[in-house]
C-alpha cells in the first residue's frame, strides 16, 4: 500500500532544465496557473462538503425564532441549546446504550473475526473457497433479507425483544465484513514469520497471538473502527429490535423521535444532530490514519 | 465454487504420525472456525431458508402459519402497489446516483492528489461527511433544504434562482437524496486517492515525454491502472443503492413531518412513493403490516439481486479470493 | 459439496422447525388481583414536555386513587411499536396501551393483539351510551369486538383570518361549498406569479387538507356491508374530488398552488402558512387553537365548522372527528389492574376534563363535555359542538388499518395534479386495490 500522507507529484511537467530560460519561466507561469486552478476548484469543493456542518453548527446555536428566519449568522448564541438537549430525559441513556452496543459489538466482533480470517488466510482445508464466498455474499446481503425469521426467532423464541442483544450477540458469532477485511491483510504478511514461529514450538494459536496479531496492528485497527462506526450509526438494527423499549434505544434511533418530539424547534433538533455527530468526528481526528488505511484496504487489494 | 481441494497432506502411506497431524489439523481448523460456521448457520442460512419457507405461508405474529402457495408471490408482484416504484426508484438511484457518486470520487480523487497547500485540510474536509451518521446527515440535509425556511432556498431565493421543493416534491426528491449521496463521497476519494497514487509514475513521466497533454495522461495511463476500482466502486455502489434505507426513509418522515409520535400516518416513500427502496418495503410489510409471507418475498427479491451483483463482482474482482499459493 | 454445508443445512432445517411451530398464543385469562400492590406499565404516544406533564398528572391522580397499582408510564411509542411489541410479548411489553391512530383500530381488534374488553364493561357495569358519544363508541370498535375506548378526541373545522375577512368584505364563515369557493377566491390576492395571500390551500398535500378529511363533508360510506371498498359507488368521493380540483383551477392550478405550499413553514410550527397569513382559511383541528396562541398570531383568529356541499345544506355543523384511543394487551397478565386505569383514564369525568384542560384536546364523555370545569372559549366550544354533531364522521376501522386510505389519497394526487383524468375508472381501480390489500391481510 502506498504511504497516503506522503504527496506525491503526479502532474509531471514537461522535462526541462531548471533555470531562468524564457522556457523555464513560460513552465513556472503555467504551474502557478496550475496551482491557482486546483485550489480553486479545492475550496468550492470544501465549502461544499464544510458548510453543511456550519449550517448546523450555526443553527444549534440559535433562538427558536430566528432558526426559521433567513439570517444564517445567529443574532444571539445560545449555547444552553446543546445543554437542553443533553438533559433531555433520555439522551444520557441513548448515549450509554449506543456505547455499549458499538464497543462491546466491536470487542466481540474482533475477539470472534480474528481467528476466523486467519484461518481462511493460512490454512489449507477443503471448502476454503466455498467459506470464503459465503463470507463474501453474506457481506453483500442487505440486512432486511433476513430480518424476518431473525426477529422472530429474538422476540418469540428467546424473548430478547426491545434489548439490544439481538444486535450484539451475533457479534461474537463474526462479522463477515471484518473477516473479509482481516484477511485481506493477513495475505500480506509473509508466512515465513508464522513458519519460524512453528519451528520454536508455538502452537497455531500462540503463532497469532504472539506473532502475527502485533504485526496487524493498522488492519485490527482499521476494522475495530469501521464496526464501532457501523454500530454507531446503525439505525435499522435499533428501529427493529430496540424501538419498542425506549429504554434501549440507541442516539441514530433517539434522534428521529428527538426530532418527533421537538418538530418545532430546529435549532434544539440540530443541537442533537450535532451531538450525535460529534464522537465520532472526534474520534476521526485521533484515529484518521487507521481509517483511510481501512478504506483502501477494501478496495485496493481487490 | 471450485474447490481447491487439497489435501493437508502428502498422498503415498500414511505413517500413524501423519494421520494424527492431519487429525489435529482438522481439529485446529474447527476450533479456529467454528465462530463462523455458527454464525453463519444461524445468522445467514437457517434465516435465508426460513424466509423461503415463510414466503410461502400466510403468518402474521399470532396465529400459526399457512400455507397459501404461490399466494404472496403474486401479490407482491401484481398487487402491492409499492413495489414497481421501489425497483424503479432502485434503477433510478443505480443509474443517477451511482453514476454522479463514481465520477464525482473520482474528481475529488483526482483533486486531492494535485493539491500541494493544505492537503491535509482538504482531505479531511472532503472525508468528514462521510462519517456522519446516516440519521444525522439526513436530518440535517432535511432540515438545509427545507422549501419553506431552508438556507440553500434563502440563498438560491435570494439570488433570484428557483427554489425547488427537494424532499417535498416527487421530482426532486430522488436528486436531493443525491447530493447527500454526494456530501458523504469520503469512502470512494480515499480508494481512488490511493489508486491513483500506485499509478506508475514513470508511465506519466514516459506519456509526457511523448508530448501526451492532460487528457491523454488521463485517458492512456491513469484510466487503464484505475479501471478495476472504478469497477469496484460501481459494483460495490449498486450493492449498497439494494441496501438503501435509512436515508430516504428518514427523510421522507422529517420532510412529510410525520415522524416520532405523531397522530398521522406516515405515507410510504414520501412524497409520492418516490423515495420507496426495497429495503423499506421489508419493513413496510413486515413490521408495519405484519404480513410476513410479503415481507419475505421482498426479502427473496432482494437477495437475488444482491447476489447477482455479487457474482459479477467475483467474477470481475477474483483477487477477493486470492490466497497466497 | 463440503461436509460444513451439510452440517449448515442441517442445523437450519432443525432451527427450522423451531420457528415454525411457534406462533399460536392464546390470551392469558384475567385472573390476577387489582386490589393487590401490583405495577403496571402504560404506554401513549405523547411527546411534548407540556403533553407528557399532563399524562403524569393524570396518571398521578389514579394512583392516588388506588395506591395498590403503580404505573410505570413509558411515553413516544407509536403505533408501530406497539403492533411489534404486543406480537412479540416479553417483560417489556405493555399492559395499557393508547394510540393517536384509530385507523388501526381494525388491526388491534381484529388480530386480537388488543384484549375485548367487553367483560370489563359488564363487570364494571359501564353503559357505553350514557358515556361515549356515538361516532366515539364507532371508532373505538371493530365489527362487533370492542377492544377499545375513546381517550380524548379531535374535531376537524374551518380556521379563518377575521381581519382578512373584514378586509374582503366577507361578514360571516362560509357555510356551503360554493359560499366557500366564492370567499377563497376574494381572499386570494396575487403578488408577480404567485399569492401574497391565497384564500385556502386545497392541495391535498396542504397539511390537514386530506381526502378524508374534506370526505368527511360529504357522507361519505367507505365500505359496503360486506367490507368491500365502496368509493367508486358512493357519490360522495367522486363529487369530492370533483369540488377540489374545481377549486385548484379556480385558484390558479395545480402547479401554481404547489409552488406556492413549498413556500409554507412547518405544519407544527410557529411558521404555519396560517399563522403568518399566508392563507386566509384552513381546515385543521382544535388542537391548533393552542399553537396558534403560543406562535403569536397577530389577528383575530376566527372558528366555524367546515363547510358542506350545497346539496346537504342542512347537515351544516358536521366535521372529521378523530382521536385517541385506549386498550389493554392481549398478553398482559395484569388485565384487572390495567382495566381499573382505562375505566378511570376513559370514563372519570375529572380524569378527562383536567386532561382535555391540559392539552387542549375535546374531552371523550358526555358529561365531561357538560362539565363546567371545562375551559372551553368561544372557539373552542365551536369544537366541542362539532364533536358531538350527529352527522360528524370519522374514517372507519379496517382490517389491514389506514392502508385504504393512502390507496385513496395516492389515486386524488394523481387527479388533482392531472396524471389521471378520468374519475369514475380512477376510483374502481382505487377500490380494486383496497380489496386486494384487505385480502392480502387476512
Amino acid at each position: 500500500m502506498s504511504n497516503l500522507l506522503i504527496d506525491r507529484e503526479l502532474d509531471v511537467p514537461p522535462a526541462t532544465a531548471p533555470g531562468l530560460t524564457a522556457a523555464g519561466r513560460a513552465v513556472r507561469r503555467t504551474r502557478f496557473l496550475n496551482w491557482v486552478a486546483v485550489h480553486a476548484v479545492a475550496v468550492a469543493a470544501a465549502l461544499f462538503f464544510v458548510l453543511p456542518f456550519v449550517f448546523v453548527f450555526l443553527t444549534a446555536l440559535m433562538s427558536d425564532q430566528q432558526a426559521l428566519t433567513r439570517n444564517l449568522w445567529p443574532d444571539s448564541w445560545h449555547w444552553e441549546n446543546l445543554r437542553t438537549v443533553w438533559e433531555t430525559p433520555g439522551f444520557l441513556t441513548w448515549w450509554k446504550n449506543t456505547l455499549l452496543y458499538a464497543g462491546l459489538g466491536t470487542a466481540l466482533t474482533l475477539l470472534s473475526s480474528i481467528p476466523v480470517a486467519y484461518a481462511l488466510a493460512r490454512f489449507k482445508f477443503r471448502g476454503r473457497n466455498f467459506a470464503m464466498l459465503l463470507v463474501i455474499s453474506t457481506m453483500m446481503l442487505p440486512p432486511q433479507v433476513v430480518i424476518v425469521p431473525m426477529y422472530l426467532f429474538w422476540a418469540k423464541q428467546l424473548h430478547l425483544s426491545g434489548t439490544l442483544w439481538p444486535l450484539i450477540i451475533p457479534m461474537a458469532f463474526t462479522d463477515a465484513f471484518s473477516i473479509f477485511l482481516l484477511r485481506q491483510f493477513l495475505l500480506t504478511i509473509p508466512k515465513e514469520y508464522v513458519d519460524a514461529a512453528k519451528v520454536d514450538g508455538c502452537s497455531d494459536f500462540r503463532a497469532l497471538v504472539r506473532v502475527i496479531l502485533p504485526m496487524a496492528k493498522p488492519a485490527i485497527a482499521a476494522v475495530a473502527l469501521f464496526q464501532f462506526f457501523y454500530c454507531w450509526n446503525d439505525y435499522f438494527g435499533p428501529q427493529i429490535y430496540a424501538s419498542e423499549n425506549p429504554a434501549a434505544w440507541t442516539l441514530s434511533y433517539g434522534l428521529e423521535s428527538f426530532k418527533g418530539a421537538h418538530h418545532t424547534n430546529w435549532n434544539l433538533t440540530m443541537a442533537a444532530t450535532l451531538l450525535v455527530m460529534a464522537p465520532v468526528i472526534i474520534l476521526f481526528f485521533f484515529a484518521q490514519k487507521a481509517f483511510i488505511e481501512g478504506v483502501t484496504l477494501t478496495g485496493v487489494k481487490g | 465454487m471450485t474447490a481447491t481441494t487439497i489435501a493437508p497432506a502428502r498422498r503415498p502411506a500414511l505413517s500413524e504420525g501423519l494421520r494424527r497431524k492431519r487429525r489435529q489439523e482438522r481439529l485446529r481448523n474447527l476450533a479456529f472456525l467454528s465462530p463462523w460456521l455458527i454464525g453463519v448457520s444461524v445468522f445467514f442460512l437457517y434465516p435465508l431458508v426460513s424466509t423461503v419457507y415463510f414466503s410461502f405461508m400466510k403468518y402474521d405474529g399470532f396465529t400459526a402459519p399457512t400455507w397459501v402457495g404461490l399466494k404472496n408471490w403474486t401479490y407482491v408482484f401484481t398487487d402491492y402497489p409499492f413495489f414497481w416504484p421501489a425497483l424503479r426508484n432502485t434503477l433510478w438511484l443505480v443509474i443517477v446516483m451511482v453514476t454522479l457518486r463514481v465520477l464525482f470520487g473520482l474528481g475529488i480523487g483526482l483533486l486531492i492528489t494535485k493539491v500541494k497547500t493544505g492537503a491535509g485540510f482538504f482531505r479531511t474536509a472532503f472525508y468528514l461527511p462521510y462519517l456522519a451518521p446516516p440519521v444525522a446527515a439526513t436530518m440535517a440535509f432535511a432540515f438545509l433544504l427545507n422549501p419553506g425556511t431552508g438556507p440553500v432556498n434563502n440563498i438560491l431565493g435570494s439570488l433570484g434562482l428557483p427554489q425547488p421543493g427537494w424532499f417535498n416534491d416527487p421530482h426532486w426528491s430522488k436528486p436531493a437524496l443525491t447530493l447527500l449521496a454526494l456530501w458523504g463521497i469520503g469512502d470512494l476519494m480515499v480508494i481512488f486517492m490511493a489508486s491513483l497514487l500506485d499509478v506508475p509514475l514513470e508511465q506519466y513521466e514516459a506519456a509526457s515525454l511523448d508530448g501526451a497533454g492532460w487528457w491523454q495522461r488521463f485517458k492512456f495511463v491513469t484510466m487503464p491502472n484505475i479501471q478495476p476500482i472504478v469497477l469496484f466502486a460501481v459494483i460495490t455502489g449498486v450493492i449498497q443503492t439494494m441496501q438503501y434505507y435509512t436515508q430516504p426513509l428518514v427523510a421522507g418522515k422529517v420532510a412529510s413531518g410525520v415522524i416520532g409520535g405523531s397522530g398521522q400516518q406516515f405515507e410510504p416513500g414520501y412524497p409520492e412513493k418516490s423515495t420507496l427502496t426495497l429495503p423499506q418495503l421489508v419493513y413496510h410489510l413486515g413490521f408495519q403490516r405484519f404480513d410476513t409471507g410479503g415481507a419475505c418475498v421482498i426479502a427473496l427479491v432482494l437477495f437475488g439481486l444482491a447476489m447477482v451483483f455479487t457474482a459479477f463482482l467475483m467474477r470481475r474482482g477474483s483477487g477477493f479470493l486470492a490466497t497466497d499459493d | 459439496m463440503p461436509r460444513v454445508h451439510r452440517a449448515v443445512l442441517a442445523a437450519a432445517a432443525i432451527a427450522l422447525l423451531g420457528t415454525a411451530c411457534t406462533g399460536t398464543s392464546t390470551a392469558p385469562a384475567a385472573s390476577d388481583d387489582a386490589t393487590k400492590d401490583t405495577t403496571i406499565t402504560f404506554w401513549h404516544g405523547w411527546s411534548a414536555p407540556s403533553e407528557v406533564a399532563a399524562i403524569d398528572a393524570n396518571v398521578k391522580a389514579f394512583e392516588a386513587k388506588f395506591p395498590n397499582i403503580k404505573v410505570k408510564v413509558v411515553g413516544n411509542i407509536n403505533d408501530d411499536k406497539i403492533k411489534q411489541a404486543l406480537r412479540a410479548g416479553g417483560p417489556n411489553s405493555p399492559d395499557v396501551v393508547s394510540s393517536f391512530t384509530t385507523d388501526n383500530v381494525g388491526t388491534f381488534c381484529a388480530s386480537h393483539v388488543f384484549a375485548d374488553l367487553k367483560p370489563f364493561l359488564d363487570k364494571s357495569g359501564v353503559d357505553l351510551d350514557k358515556n361515549f358519544p356515538k361516532p366515539l363508541q364507532d371508532y373505538t370498535q371493530f365489527q362487533g369486538t370492542r377492544c377499545t375506548l375513546p381517550l380524548l378526541n379531535d374535531a376537524y373545522g374551518l380556521y379563518y383570518n377575521k381581519d382578512a375577512f373584514k378586509a374582503a368584505g366577507i361578514t360571516s364563515p362560509p357555510k356551503t361549498m360554493s359560499e366557500f369557493d366564492a370567499a377563497a377566491k376574494k381572499l386570494t390576492k396575487a403578488k408577480g406569479d404567485s399569492f401574497s395571500q391565497l384564500g385556502f390551500m386545497p392541495n391535498f398535500h396542504g397539511f390537514e387538507s386530506t381526502t378524508t378529511h374534506f370526505a368527511a363533508q360529504w357522507n361519505p360510506t367507505y365500505f359496503t356491508a360486506e367490507g368491500k371498498s365502496n368509493l367508486a359507488a358512493d357519490p360522495a368521493f367522486a363529487n369530492m374530488l370533483k369540488w377540489q380540483s374545481n377549486l385548484v383551477k379556480e385558484l390558479g392550478g395545480f402547479a401554481k398552488l404547489e409552488k406556492y405550499r413549498a413556500t409554507f413553514g412547518d405544519e407544527f410550527g410557529a411558521k404555519n402558512p396560517f399563522h403568518t397569513g399566508q392563507v386566509a382559511m384552513a381546515i385543521d383541528g382544535e388542537w391548533r387553537l393552542g399553537m396558534a396562541k403560543e406562535a403569536g398570531v397577530k389577528f383575530t383568529m376566527g372558528v366555524a365548522p367546515f363547510p358542506v356541499p350545497d346539496d346537504q345544506a342542512d347537515s351544516y355543523g358536521k366535521g372529521y372527528l378523530s382521536g385517541t384511543i385506549i386498550g389493554i394487551a392481549n398478553t398482559s397478565q395484569k388485565q384487572n389492574a390495567a382495566w381499573e386505569l382505562v375505566k378511570f383514564m376513559t370514563t372519570d369525568t375529572d380524569a378527562v376534563v383536567s386532561f382535555a384542560n391540559a392539552i387542549h384536546n375535546v374531552p371523550s364523555t358526555l358529561d365531561a363535555l357538560k362539565s363546567p370545569k371545562l375551559t372551553a372559549d368561544e372557539n373552542f366550544k365551536t369544537f366541542l359542538e362539532i364533536a358531538q354533531h350527529p352527522k360528524s364522521s370519522t374514517t372507519p376501522a379496517s382490517p389491514n388499518g389506514g392502508a385504504y386510505q393512502l390507496t385513496l389519497q395516492d389515486f386524488a394526487y394523481a387527479f388533482e395534479a392531472g396524471k389521471q383524468t378520468d374519475l369514475a375508472a380512477g376510483l374502481a381501480r382505487t377500490d380494486a386495490q383496497v380489496d386486494k390489500d384487505i385480502a392480502q391481510a387476512k
